[in-house]
C-alpha cells in the first residue's frame, strides 16, 4: 500500500533520508520509533505531497505522488499532525466544514455523540474555539475527526502524547482494532504493548 | 475660466514650512530628514516630467500614444505593487499585470463612453487623468491583499497544509486567508466612500472647482470616479489573487517559498 524505495531527501544541507526503504501492507499497523529530527514526520509529509523527495520512488496504492493522483491519495489518508494544526474556529463549525467537504454532511449525529462519549469529551466543547482547547482536548478532537472521516489509511503523529494513561490505553486498543492501514509515531509504551503492531526502529 | 497660475516663487514659498519640520525632527531625533527630502525632490521631478509629457500627449492626442502611455503606467504600477508586497517581480509581473489591465480597461472605457459620453474614447484629457486615478488607488489595495495573503499563509503554513489534508480541497483551505486579506484591502475604499464630503473633499473635486467647474458638475464627476475606483479596486484585487495562485503554489498546492524577496 505504501512504498518508499531508496528515497533521498535533503533539507537545508541536512540529509533526512539517504536511501530509505519503507513498505507498509494493507491493514498493517506500523509503529515508527526513533529520536526526533530523524525524519519520521517528513515521511508523512512526503506521502501527503507536502514535501517532495530528491531521488527515489514513493507510491501510495501504486500511485505516484503527482498532481494527477494527489486528490485521490489525500482523500484516502487521514493525517493527525503532532500539533493538531486545526484552523482557529468554533469546533462545531469546523467539524461541519470538514464533514461537508468530505460529503459526510448527512452523517448521523448520534455517531458524533457516541464518539464524544468514548473520548470523554463533553458536548460543550463543540461551542468552544480551537485556541480555547487544552492540548489533550485538541488531540482528542483530532482523533474524533479521524474516526468521523473513517478514511482507509491513518498517519498518526504522536496521537496520545497529551492524554492520561487510561485514555492512552483506550485509544491504543481502539485504534489497533480497526481494519485500517495505520502508521504511527509515538513514544508512548501503550502502542508497543499491543500485539497487532509491527515496530520499526529508525537510527 | 481656469485656476490662477502659480508663480515659481510662490510655489517655492511652501518650502518655508520645512524649517520647523526639520527642527522638530532633530529635537525628536527622528531620522527621516533624508527620506523626506528625497521624497519631496522625487515628487517635484516626477510631476515636472509628467507636466512636460502630458502637454505633448494632449497636443498630439493620439490613441496609440495614449494607450502606450497607460500601458507603461500599468507596468510601473505593477512593479511597485509586487516589490511593496515583498514578492518577486519576475514571477508575479504577468499575473498582476493582467489583473490590473482587465478591470482597468473595462471600467475606463465604460466611464469614457457610457458615463461621460465622449466621442473619442481615447481622448487624452479624460483617458490619462482618469486612468491615473484608477491605477493609483488600486496600488494600495492590491499591495495589502497580496502581502497579507501570501505572508499569512507562510506564517500559518502548518494549519494551511493540515486544512488541505482534511478538506482535500485547496480552494477551501485558502478561503479564510483570501477572505481576510481581501477584506483588509477593500475596507479603506468602502470607508472613504462613507465619509467623503463629511471629512474630506477629494482632490479631484477640489481641482475641478479651482479649474472653474460648477460644484454640481464636480460632484457628479466625483461620484462617478469614486464608483469607478471602487469597482476597479474590487475586481483587480480579486484577480490579483486568482491569477497569481499558479505561481504562488506548486502543483501539489504547497506554498512556493521562492516567491518571497529575502531581506
Amino acid at each position: 500500500m505504501i512504498k518508499f524505495k531508496s528515497v533521498y531527501l535533503k533539507r537545508k544541507s541536512k540529509e533526512i533520508f539517504s536511501g530509505l526503504d519503507f513498505f507498509v501492507q494493507k491493514n498493517e499497523k506500523v509503529l515508527i520509533q526513533g529520536k526526533s529530527g530523524i525524519g519520521k514526520t517528513t515521511l508523512f509529509k512526503v506521502l501527503l505531497g507536502f514535501e517532495t523527495i530528491d531521488k527515489g520512488k514513493v507510491s501510495f496504492n501504486d500511485l505516484d505522488i503527482v498532481k494527477e493522483h494527489i486528490k485521490n491519495i489525500r482523500r484516502q489518508i487521514f493525517y493527525l499532525s503532532q500539533d493538531i494544526d486545526l484552523r482557529n474556529e468554533r469546533v462545531n463549525l469546523f467539524l461541519d466544514e470538514v464533514l461537508e467537504q468530505n460529503d459526510l454532511k448527512n452523517q448521523d449525529k448520534t455517531h458524533l455523540m457516541d464518539l464524544l462519549n468514548f473520548l470523554d469529551l463533553s458536548s460543550k466543547i463543540l461551542n468552544q474555539t480551537v485556541t480555547e482547547l487544552s492540548g489533550g482536548e485538541r488531540q482528542r478532537i483530532g482523533l474524533l475527526i479521524c474516526f468521523l472521516l473513517d478514511r482507509p489509511v491513518w498517519l498518526l503523529d504522536e496521537p496520545t502524547s497529551a492524554l492520561d494513561d487510561i485514555m492512552k490505553k483506550k485509544i491504543a486498543d481502539y485504534v489497533m482494532d480497526q481494519e485500517k492501514t495505520i502508521v504511527l509515531i509515538s513514544h508512548d509504551d501503550v502502542w508497543k504493548e499491543n500485539n497487532a503492531v509491527k515496530i520499526e526502529r529508525w537510527v | 475660466m481656469g485656476a490662477q497660475d502659480l508663480s515659481f516663487l510662490s510655489l517655492t514659498s511652501l518650502i518655508l514650512f520645512l524649517i520647523p519640520v526639520f527642527f522638530i525632527n532633530r529635537r525628536l531625533t527622528l531620522t527621516i530628514n533624508k527620506t523626506m527630502i528625497t521624497s519631496i525632490i522625487r515628487m517635484c521631478v516626477q510631476l515636472g516630467f509628467v507636466g512636460i509629457y502630458l502637454k505633448y500627449l494632449f497636443k498630439f492626442n493620439s490613441p496609440v500614444l495614449n494607450t502606450i502611455y497607460l500601458l507603461i503606467m500599468i507596468s510601473i504600477a505593477c512593479q511597485s505593487i509586487i516589490r511593496s508586497s515583498n514578492l518577486k517581480v519576475k514571477l508575479f509581473f504577468i499575473p498582476v499585470f493582467f489583473s490590473l489591465l482587465i478591470p482597468f480597461t473595462i471600467i475606463l472605457f465604460f466611464f469614457n463612453g457610457i458615463v461621460v459620453k465622449i466621442d473619442n474614447l481615447f481622448e487624452a484629457k479624460y483617458m490619462i487623468p482618469i486612468g491615473g486615478m484608477l491605477l493609483g488607488n488600486c496600488l494600495r489595495s492590491i499591495i495589502i491583499c497580496l502581502n497579507s495573503f501570501y505572508s499569512g499563509i507562510q506564517k500559518d503554513e502548518k494549519v494551511y497544509l493540515y486544512s488541505i489534508s482534511l478538506f482535500n480541497n485547496h480552494i477551501q483551505a485558502l478561503k479564510p486567508y483570501f477572505t481576510q486579506s481581501f477584506l483588509a484591502a477593500i475596507t479603506p475604499i468602502i470607508a472613504s466612500m462613507a465619509t467623503i464630503g463629511l471629512v474630506s473633499l477629494p482632490g479631484m473635486m477640489t481641482g475641478q472647482i479651482l479649474g472653474g467647474s460648477m460644484p454640481t458638475v464636480a460632484i457628479k464627476y466625483q461620484i462617478a470616479i469614486m464608483l469607478s475606483i471602487f469597482y476597479t479596486e474590487y475586481f483587480s484585487t480579486i484577480l490579483s489573487i486568482l491569477f497569481s495562485l499558479k505561481v504562488g503554489f506548486n502543483e501539489l498546492d504547497v506554498l512556493n517559498h521562492d516567491i518571497f524577496i529575502i531581506k
